[in-house]
């Protein structure tokens, strides 16, 4: 049976088409911004949790997103903790956020740095970071055409190359702590401090011994990422993340507004023929809302279809950023986008309904 | 008494008692109609002519519960619609009134067969089959063009679409607003000839618009209105308008 519905859809390709594409661009937003928030937050957790420490001591208020910290914890810390009951090993570290490479970049001590689980397993090069050296992981190796002997700019400093390590170990770009804290102009300070316990320590005894020698700072329990997520502070992100699906779902909501707006004036008299006919206002109400409701789920399936594509480009265009597309961030753009079309058409669907059937009729 | 009028009542398709219906222009109440007292007979065709203003298209949608009267009782099928709320008006609608315009008003976007297939849907009659249409389509001359969309139809064959939708649900009364006013003296015949067809074979009650006396005269009885008012009832062999005597 031919459909009305879809009759109309058909018959307004240019309008059809434009709503379309206008919703499947609030679900590209939605998914493609969200997606690169979580993959870079996913990406900082994993990796920090692959280095296998219990414990980060980082000076309170700070965040997991180690540039957004102070270098404010004296590195002096460094013996109290290892002195401590049941730690087995810490290591301070000083982060730097690299803008030319969209990412941090850690100055650490290789020696301690590499008594965690997760330490510089070297793939290729020699294991040496002292001076001007540099190890990057093969990500960013790959990303940058990097071999082990080239010269890169760091943080506005030459370095050479020594090794490519495993990618994992928390940043992909380290050089030594000591030149680090050269370059940052804070000789004694260190940004945060991954603490390792003892294979048998009690985790919780530990946590409590720390924060009682610590009292202000900020300490995670990294061995859990419900905990260490939980315990994170990302300035806004959450917020940010909402005020993206509300802008996009609000995008997808106008589009349609105003689209079956205009719709519901331009067919005034199929309204009042549909009246005659006998049409009640909710026959007219779910004609409009089935409308609108197409073009959403065709908008929302264009824009999955096309997050994937920009996914995978960025993907292969910037190996070191993270875009994280679940089947229920999928799931969610699909569903948030026809809710947004669905509640745009509401509107305009009550004013056909409203229509005084005669002066529609008479409508020219 | 009383029997009598409950049998007239059962036998009659429409009945208005004083009917009134008056438009509120700013701050003057125009009356479109005025005391009206309408009797049609179930299996009747009737026409009603009257200069433009007169109130006839008022009295169509008043008939067709599109409007709520001012005053007085609109029966139809012995249901006094002028009481029910606009979803119950459009229930009586749906069920029992069909309406023909002079404009045709088919749906441009569907074919000949969609349109008649969105009124089985809203309707609730069948509304996934195409059953009944073919048969229709034969009858009103339009074999074959069931996929036709209105504008690959001539103005005659978009009418017998229009003619087709509103008999396909069966209803109890067809209300035709000037069916003939936009049609050549060719397909006005053949549209009349249709409508007395469907009186005369079927049975179909019919309330007729019209400004042709030559379209008026197809009808069994001609009712002529003027300033909202019927002036007089007349059958279709003796009847002469008034307003047209005038001129």
């Amino acid at each position: 049976m031919e459909n009305l519905v879809t009759a109309n859809i058909r018959s307004r390709p240019t309008r059809t088409f434009i709503s379309i594409l206008a919703v499947a661009l609030g679900v590209i937003l939605m998914l493609v911004v969200g997606g690169i928030v979580s993959g870079t937050l996913d990406d900082y957790l994993g990796r920090t949790m692959a280095l296998g420490s219990d414990f980060i001591l980082q000076p309170g208020g700070s965040s997991i997103f180690y540039a957004f910290s102070d270098a404010s914890l004296n590195q002096k810390l460094t013996g109290v903790i290892e002195g401590l009951p049941g730690v087995a090993a810490v290591t301070p570290v000083l982060s730097k956020f690299h803008a030319k490479g969209f990412g941090l970049v850690f100055g650490i001590d290789m020696e301690s740095y590499n008594k965690f689980p997760g330490r510089l397993e070297i793939l290729e090069g020699t294991p040496s970071l002292e001076g001007d050296e540099v190890i990057v992981d093969q990500a960013y190796a790959d990303a940058q055409k990097l071999k082990p002997g080239m010269t890169i700019n760091v943080l506005n400093h030459d370095f050479t190359v020594t090794a490519i390590c495993r990618p994992g170990a928390v940043v992909r770009v380290f050089i030594p702590l000591e030149t680090m804290k050269m370059l940052n102009g804070t000789p004694d300070k260190v940004t945060i401090m991954f603490i390792k316990a003892e294979p048998k320590a009690d985790l919780d005894t530990v946590y409590q011994t720390l924060a009682d020698k610590f009292p202000g700072n900020s300490i995670l329990r990294a061995s859990d990422p419900n905990l260490l997520l939980a315990e994170t502070r990302l300035p806004g992100l959450n917020e940010f993340r909402m005020l993206v699906v509300l802008v996009s779902m609000l995008l997808s909501f106008m589009v349609i507004l105003l689209a079956m707006y205009t719709t519901i004036f331009e067919r005034t008299r199929e309204i009042g023929i549909l009246k005659s006919l006998g049409a009640s206002r909710r026959f007219i109400v779910g004609m409009i809302i089935q409308e609108s409701a197409m073009i959403c789920g065709l908008g929302a399936l264009l824009g999955i279809a096309v997050s994937e594509v920009i996914r995978f480009v960025i993907i292969a265009r910037f190996p070191t950023l993270q875009v994280s597309m679940t089947a229920e961030d999928l799931l969610r753009g699909l569903v948030l986008g026809l809710l947004a079309g669905t509640f745009g058409a509401l509107y305009p669907a009550y004013k056909a309904a409203k229509m005084d059937p005669v002066k529609a009729l008479s409508y020219e | 008494m009383g029997e009598m009028k409950d049998e007239s009542s059962v036998a009659n398709a429409i009945e208005t008692i004083n009917l009134e219906m008056t438009y509120r222009s700013g701050r003057v109440d125009v009356p479109a109609v005025q005391g009206l007292n309408l009797t049609v007979r179930q299996g009747e065709f009737i026409a009603i002519m009257g200069p433009s203003g007169c109130g006839k298209s008022t009295l169509l949608h008043l008939l067709g519960g599109l409007l709520q009267p001012t005053g007085g009782s609109i029966l139809i099928d012995g249901i006094d619609i002028s009481r029910l709320s606009d979803s119950e008006r459009t229930t009586v609608r749906r069920k029992k009134i069909s309406y023909v315009f002079q404009r045709f008003n088919l749906f441009p976007t569907l074919t000949a067969k969609g349109n008649i297939e969105l009124a089985k849907k809203i309707h609730g009659n069948g509304a996934q089959n195409s059953n009944g249409i073919a048969p229709i389509f034969e009858m009103l001359g339009l074999g074959g063009k069931f996929n036709f969309r209105p504008s690959e139809l001539s103005g005659g064959e978009q009418q017998r679409v229009a003619i087709a939708r509103a008999v396909i649900n069966r209803p109890s009364i067809i209300l035709a607003d000037e069916p003939t006013g936009s049609l050549d003296s060719r397909n006005s015949h053949t549209v009349l000839r249709m409508l007395r067809d469907l009186n005369e074979k079927l049975g179909q009650t019919i309330v007729m618009i019209t400004h042709d006396s030559e379209a008026a005269s197809t009808a069994s009885r001609v009712i002529e209105m003027k300033d909202g008012r019927i002036l007089t009832p007349t059958s279709r062999y003796s009847y002469e308008p008034e307003f047209e005597r005038l001129y």
